[in-house]
């Protein structure tokens, strides 16, 4: 049963260095509008939309896999949306860009040109359609990681003698367990797209591959620790 | 590049945090009313520590910011500071705890760094050893401050008053930006080792008062001489620090900016 909880732990670990890869971070550039995407690092995106999956998914507790699953999806998704729907709403009327790629010349999206908006000097601005629909996609992968990882650790604490059935100790643990889990991940995923992308439209994009293999180790060995602390194995 | 014409030796900075960390983390076991002083001190330890750790490894330019890697730590500091208690506690070892605390944060340290060099490219030479420390750092933190807060090392306690509490979540935060906020904030062209250490220690004693703060429910005198200690410390600390900066400020409006030695 441990087992099977910790290869959820492996894939939660797996969706979230996944996920970070969709969303657009634009980094210090981004702040100024010199780059396409929200204008912050990733560990402040990707824990923001971990976090609100995490409580969302935590809301549901005792319901079943499916469920949570769903709800850290959702939770991450609107709190991704809104930031993104926010900080274009600063670009375009605050600072007065039109939101635009940097990387492609046509929205795959939407099939708009993007060259003929964007400031010469920078690499585009705002938050542009591919780049909000990446990111939704991108922070849904966040959530059902978030929930997956609270669930798996979840299971094995109720299992565990140590715990003694004790609840508030037992979501405690599966809570910070999962937070460590995933800035782990997509702080990992962050240094394999090199601080900031686009989404998936991004050249850098391609990289995923080795994220996602990264990813894996990390998990694994936070998995051996976390079944430590449960004391399964 | 880090290492030369340090004022402090990482070294040195090494074994206050281990060493020192942990002996005055097993000290808090030895009264109850002094003894989450000690635990907090400990925690201070570490995190000055922590700091010059990620002043080294951020140097050389993450990419993704200074705070990453504090956070990254600390997700890895939690989970080793609960396995450490926990393998203690199911071997009835609890003197071990923080020990292996330290040592599994150090070993989930070098494998991400493994990982981080091998699989993901990245370019730092001290990569390996920074992130090592660092995450031993961050677990030796988390211990301290909890055994603060609980007023024992012992797993059940902790678990019962800091993780059911969710004072845990506190001291993530916490802890992270105590051991990330000084480089990130000092750092640019005249960052300067011992200018950051005061800010590292001015942040260690202001999360020491918050740590106090939570000690509270403990119900006896501690957290008064925990609040005090740490507020005496950070007035100290902060107050070098403001001066260290003066200082700085001070000579390039007497001298000028540096010539530019790029180009």
């Amino acid at each position: 049963m441990d087992l099977i909880m910790m290869l959820l732990i492996i894939i939660a670990g797996v969706c979230m260095g996944a996920g970070v890869h969709f969303i657009p971070v634009g980094g210090a550039p981004a702040a100024m509008s010199t780059a396409t995407g929200v204008g912050t690092g990733t560990a402040m995106l990707a824990a923001g939309a971990g976090m609100t999956g995490l409580i969302t998914a935590a809301s549901l507790e005792g319901a079943g896999l499916g469920l949570i699953l769903l709800a850290g999806a959702i939770g991450s998704m609107m709190m991704m949306g809104i930031t993104m729907l926010f900080g274009n709403f600063i670009y375009v009327f605050g600072v007065g860009v039109v939101p635009s790629s940097g990387k492609v010349e046509k929205d795959p999206i939407t099939g708009l040109p993007q060259a003929a908006y964007k400031t010469p000097g920078t690499e585009g601005h705002g938050v542009p359609t591919v780049s909000f629909v990446s990111g939704i996609i991108g922070s849904a992968l966040g959530g059902i990681g978030g929930g997956m990882a609270f669930y798996a650790v979840q299971e094995m604490a109720k299992n565990s003698t140590l715990f003694a059935g004790n609840m508030p100790v037992i979501i405690g643990v599966a809570a910070i367990c999962s937070i460590g889990l995933f800035f782990v991940n997509s702080v990992v995923a962050s240094y394999n797209i090199g601080g900031t992308i686009e989404g998936f439209h991004d050249p850098k994009f391609k990289r995923i591959g080795n994220g996602a293999l990264a990813s894996i180790i990390a998990s694994l060995v936070i998995a051996i620790f976390i079944a430590l602390i449960v004391g399964g194995i | 590049m880090a290492d030369e014409g340090q004022a402090v030796s990482s070294t040195n900075l090494l074994i206050l945090g281990v060493i020192g960390g942990l002996i005055l983390v097993y000290l808090s076991t030895v009264n109850a009313t002094i003894g989450p002083l000690f635990a907090c001190l400990g925690g201070v330890c570490a995190i000055l520590w922590g700091s010059d750790a990620i002043r080294r490894v951020a140097s050389y330019g993450l990419g993704t910011g200074v705070p990453s890697i504090g956070y990254m730590s600390l997700g890895a500091g939690c989970v080793a500071a609960l396995a450490g208690l926990a393998v203690g506690a199911q071997f009835n070892l609890v003197i071990a705890g923080p020990v292996l605390a330290l040592l599994f944060g150090c070993i989930i340290g070098l494998i991400i760094a493994v990982v981080a060099k091998k699989i993901v490219g990245m370019k730092i030479p001290v990569l390996e050893r920074c992130t090592t420390e660092l995450a031993g750092a961050a677990a030796l933190s988390v211990v301290a401050f909890s055994a603060a807060i609980a007023g024992s090392i012992d797993f059940t306690p902790i678990l019962n008053n800091v993780v059911a509490t969710g004072f845990i979540a506190l001291l993530f935060i916490l802890n992270t930006m105590a051991i990330q906020h000084p480089y990130n904030a000092c750092l640019g062209p005249n960052e300067d080792q011992v200018r950051t250490l005061k800010c590292a220690a001015s942040t260690a004693f202001l999360s020491m008062i918050i740590v106090g703060i939570c000690t509270i429910p403990l119900g006896h005198s501690a957290w008064l001489l925990v609040v005090v200690v740490g507020l005496i410390g950070w007035i100290i600390a902060f107050r070098s620090f403001v001066q260290a900066s003066y200082e700085a400020a001070a000579s390039v409006k007497w001298s000028g900016l540096w010539p530019k030695t790029e180009d």
